[in-house]
């Protein structure tokens, strides 16, 4: 079996691994390997092809393969190698991995490791959905997946489960190609996509969206047949009298995506339950050193713009680790969420520089600031009109107000 | 007078923007308060007066490393003709290669739009 | 025209496929038919996978016999096969002293059947075998097992045809006349057969089976049983099964967890009788029953170690009101010579499988003089176990020769191209994406084929030549795409 070193691996040619790669190239590191399961770069922004990606990175409204294509332009000009078609099957706390592809099941010992495998959506079984198991039920992403790369309709009459932003994106796509959208169904008392979303994919084509309502029995034995919604109360039970049938061959599931962690839990990194996804500092290193993570594997982005420039960082941080400027270090901040924050990003903060935060509410509110603070003293606010839990919110903090601090606290007031 | 609610489309932040429109046989909008930056304000104008969207589907490819290539509106065309633009872009046929950036359909549907490739494709032999 | 066979078995079972692979060590025609695409696809798919050692059932009963004799077997047949089978254990667990009492007579029973190996086991001993089970004593028995269900059944069937028997699958038999000489069978499909000897494997649908010829005393009450399925993560949390000591008046044996040969853990089965022997839906109410007993039984359970649930349904003959168990039939009628006639064949079913084979082969034997075949081929070809269970150096070397190892589709499970080209390409001709799922481990992951789902389909339009119309899910009617969209 083959055994090469490499300074840098990158694992995922995603809008976060490009970036990263391309970050440290940039940064003066030369020996760089992307690792790429798929036989394209560009991970599942080639599946997004409705447009909205890029505003703020690039101040236009790019598709989602426009908006690789720009970042695989400048891999490829930069030389940077990419193994396509090889995906890792294991990482140890060592950086070493093994890989498999056609030409070979490899071992590569690494200096350092960029995590960017970006993230999988949550699952009929993942929700246990009731009723039965017939064909016609897909997550949305499958179906986007098959619709847009494969030339593959999935059905005519369509229900959507759960109104997260594929979910929505989904709707208008099979509208466009001609399918019928019976509705999307959202259990919580809000929307999970964003609110432009709302507009153009469903008010535009007047599919309704039920809000408090959720599908709670699958019927049909070969194809699906329908559903069965009802309102849904407060603690998670059906409403009586509430239930109806929608006749429907299809059902997308839009309920929330999860960080696809597998190899990191196998190299022992630290998780955060509130993420799913690693902890990390905030030069984006997890508890191994040298092991780096960023974009949707770290935690779920609303905007991939904020992928590109997190895993910018990650690309930096890592040479940064490569030439010894990162010593591993006992002393830290943590970051910790509280009242009406559902999480916090990096959780660990070394102190020595200005950084920046990323956080989710836990639920929708209007006119409150963002506070970061060392006990009672602030560190920093920014005040928002709207905020929502489908929208990330990043706060920048300077270092030099930390003082010395052992913990930040970051909450909603 | 009468106030008109709705969501910038414009970028993810969604703002809801309230309008004040004095009807008539042309609409005059008065007010608009709730955008929080300034490209709200022409297009809430342009959402009453005439709805504009840009859409994105795909063409099919003859003998390309994909079956498909993905496309779009290269400037928003009227809501109202998306299913007429849509219609050309179902009966197109190309071969490849297609690059990223070609013009594929010239004002579909009679509007003033171009369908570009947002993608290459590349021939297989 | 009818096809001509020796004999022909309808339901292509663990059951069915266990006799017809049994028989086609003889010179024999035979013939299974099947109503679905695949093998497999009823009873003994959807189980636990448990091999049952044997002492649940009454001494000198059909159940008891051949539940011990199959267990027997079973080691030799699944290396033959190549089929993944673990002889792990059981402890059944007593929580007070009605319970101890239990498993006393558990034990006697059991012994009496003649299961090797029983031992009363103290807490201390129980847990050393299993840290953390609650409970003061236990019945341990060592011959309990754990089995690849579907595993099993196809590996049956594949030998079977290996072996000369022709498989119909898609083929629903709607009737049954008798000649002079045995029996004409016809399927919806319009197909027509004829043996002297028909063997009704029929499982859930064995009742109507026998009123096609004219036999109306067994009625099968289908009881449905509902699982949920674990995460691979908690692989390793149970070393040994762990069952509670049963109660009166239970149609199974109790809600528990067990440990599958491919390292996830099922929590369940529940236990409800339904009146469609095809209603395999699963609850809301009891998937929250089984949420709560899975965080009982395991404490570091997390809500996102649920990855899918699912249901059986048991081919009981007792009725709701009666619960409890019947005994197997498996009988040549004196009324209707030539039929072989098998009913009730609910757990321990899987186990008992090559015993009931062996049976069925003496049964066949009083109708024909048997002779075996030369030909035989008792093992079946490939290897036993997945390329992601290899060292990597292994890894390596199949990779080397193949390079169809190396392309790995199904990320969650790690399954190669190779292993889904295998499965797309069985002997039996099923090409259903179940079936794919079944041979291969393809989208059984967490993910459930939300990531490989298209590029088995792009393996199957690309090299298998499939239309949109073409891809079934696992029944009939169950197709999964409409159209192309351009």
């Amino acid at each position: 079996m083959n055994t090469i070193k490499r300074e840098l691996v990158v694992i995922g040619g995603g809008p976060a691994g490009l970036s990263a790669a391309v970050a440290a190239r940039k940064s003066g590191c030369k020996d760089i390997l992307l690792i790429e399961r798929d036989r394209i770069l560009g991970g599942i922004l080639n599946q997004c092809i409705h447009d909205g990606f890029g505003l703020h990175k690039f101040g236009d409204a790019f598709t989602g393969p426009e908006y690789a294509q720009r970042y695989i332009d400048e891999f490829k000009d930069l030389g940077i190698e990419a193994a396509m078609g090889t995906i890792v099957v294991s990482i140890d706390q060592e950086r070493n991995l093994y890989v498999s592809s056609r030409k070979g099941f490899a071992r590569i010992e690494a200096g350092a490791v960029v995590l960017s495998m970006g993230c999988r959506e949550r699952t009929a079984g993942a929700i246990s959905l009731p009723g039965t198991r017939p064909a016609g039920i897909y997550t949305a992403g499958a179906a986007q997946n098959l619709i847009n790369l494969q030339n593959i309709m999935v059905g005519e009459r369509v229900a959507i489960m759960g109104s997260g932003d594929i979910g929505l994106i989904m709707a208008r796509r099979l509208t466009l190609e001609g399918a019928k959208v019976e509705g999307v169904f959202e259990i919580l008392p809000y929307p999970s996509g964003l609110a432009r979303n709302i507009q153009q994919c469903l008010n535009d084509y007047a599919i309704p969206l039920y809000l408090g309502t959720s599908v709670i029995e699958v019927h049909g034995r070969g194809r699906l047949t329908g559903i069965t919604v009802a309102q849904i109360d407060e603690n998670n039970n059906p409403v009586a009298e509430t239930e109806r049938f929608v006749s429907c061959d299809t059902l997308l599931l839009s309920v929330g995506l999860i960080p696809e962690n597998e190899l990191s839990r196998g190299a022992s990194v630290e998780m955060e339950d509130s993420t799913n996804g690693a902890c990390v500092d905030d030069a984006l290193m997890t508890s191994i050193p040298g092991i780096f993570s960023c974009g949707n594997v770290l935690h779920v982005h609303d905007l991939v713009d904020y992928v590109s420039d997190e895993a910018e960082k990650a690309g930096k941080f890592a040479v940064k680790y490569l030439d010894g400027g990162i010593a591993s270090s006992d002393k830290v901040i943590r970051v910790e969420p509280k009242d009406g924050v559902r999480y916090v990003l990096p959780q660990k903060i070394r102190g020595d520089r200005d950084f920046l935060l990323s956080l989710r509410v836990s639920e929708p509110c209007w006119d409150k600031a963002v506070w970061v603070k060392v006990g009672n003293r602030k560190v920093a606010r920014k005040k928002l009109v709207r905020l929502h839990p489908a929208e990330m919110i990043r706060i920048k903090v300077r270092a030099e107000k930390l003082n010395g601090a052992e913990a930040l606290e970051v909450s909603l007031e | 007078m009468k106030t008109k609610e709705l969501i910038c489309i414009v970028c993810p932040n969604g703002c809801q923007l309230e309008a004040d429109i004095i009807e008539g046989k042309e609409a005059t909008v008065t007010d608009i308060r709730g955008s929080r930056c300034d490209k709200g304000i022409p297009w809430a104008e342009q959402e009453i007066m005439s709805p504009m969207r840009t859409i994105a589907s795909n063409v099919a490819v003859e003998g390309g490393d994909f079956p498909l290539v993905s496309v779009r509106t290269d400037s928003p065309i009227p809501l109202e003709c998306i299913m007429d633009v849509m219609r050309e872009i179902k009966a197109l046929r190309l071969k490849a290669p297609v690059s990223i950036g070609d013009h594929l359909i010239k004002n579909p549907a009679g509007t003033t739009c171009n369908i570009i490739a947002t993608r290459n494709v590349n021939p297989v032999k | 025209m009818s096809n001509q066979y020796d004999v022909i078995i309808i339901g292509a079972g663990v059951v069915g496929n266990a006799i017809a692979r049994e028989l086609s060590r003889y010179c024999l025609n035979i013939a299974v038919l099947e109503k679905e695409p695949d093998v497999g696809m009823g009873t003994s798919s959807r189980n636990s996978g448990v091999l049952h050692s044997g002492i649940h059932y009454k001494p000198g009963s059909l159940r008891a016999r051949l539940n011990v004799r199959g267990n027997a077997l079973m080691g030799d047949l699944c290396r033959d096969l190549k089929v993944k089978i673990q002889y792990i254990g059981k402890l059944t667990v007593a929580q007070d002293e009605v319970d101890v009492a239990t498993l006393h007579a558990l034990k006697e029973q059991g012994e009496a059947n003649g299961v090797p190996g029983l031992e009363i086991l103290n807490a201390g001993q129980m847990r050393k075998l299993q840290p953390g089970v609650g409970g003061i004593q236990a019945l341990h028995s060592p011959t309990t097992g754990i089995i690849c269900p579907y595993g099993l059944t196809m590996a049956l069937a594949e030998s079977a045809h290996t072996n000369g028997v022709d498989f119909f699958l898609g083929h629903d038999v709607c009737a049954i006349s008798r000649e002079e000489k045995g029996f004409e069978i016809k399927t919806s499909n319009g197909k027509g057969f004829k043996s002297p000897v028909l063997i009704n494997s029929a499982g859930l649908f064995s009742d109507g089976i026998c009123r096609m010829l004219g036999i109306d005393e067994y009625k099968i009450y289908p009881c449905r049983g509902e699982y949920l399925i674990l995460d691979k993560r908690l692989e390793g949390t149970l070393s040994v099964l762990v069952y509670p000591a049963p109660r009166k008046n239970g149609a199974g044996l109790g809600i528990h967890l067990t440990n599958t040969v491919d390292g996830n853990i099922l929590i369940g089965p529940s236990n409800e009788y339904v009146d469609d022997p095809e209603d395999y839906a699963c609850t809301a109410d009891v998937i929250g029953t089984l949420k709560r007993e899975g965080h009982e039984l395991l404490p570091g359970l997390s809500t996102s170690d649920f990855i899918r649930n699912f249901s059986g349904l048991r081919s009981k003959q007792t009725p709701p009101e009666v619960k409890g168990f019947k005994d197997f039939v498996v009988e040549k009628r004196k009324d209707i010579p030539g039929f072989i006639n098998l009913v009730g064949i609910e757990s321990p079913g899987l186990t008992s499988s090559p015993a009931i084979a062996a049976m069925v082969k003496d049964l066949v034997a009083e109708e024909f003089p048997l002779q075996e075949k030369d030909s035989f081929v008792a093992e079946r070809p490939g290897r036993l176990g997945f390329f992601h269970e290899l060292p990597p150096e292994e890894k390596a070397q199949l990779v080397a020769e193949d390079s169809d190892y190396g392309e790995i589709i199904c990320r969650c499970e790690q399954i190669t191209k190779k292993e889904i080209l295998d499965a797309i390409n069985n002997p039996l001709g099923s090409r259903t994406i179940a079936g794919i799922k079944y041979r291969a481990r393809a989208m059984m992951g967490r993910c459930q084929g939300g990531f490989c789902l298209p590029r088995i389909v792009q393996i199957l339009e690309k090299e298998f030549g499939y239309k949109p119309e073409d891809y079934l899910l696992d029944s009939k009617g169950s197709y999964l795409f409409t159209k192309n969209i351009r």
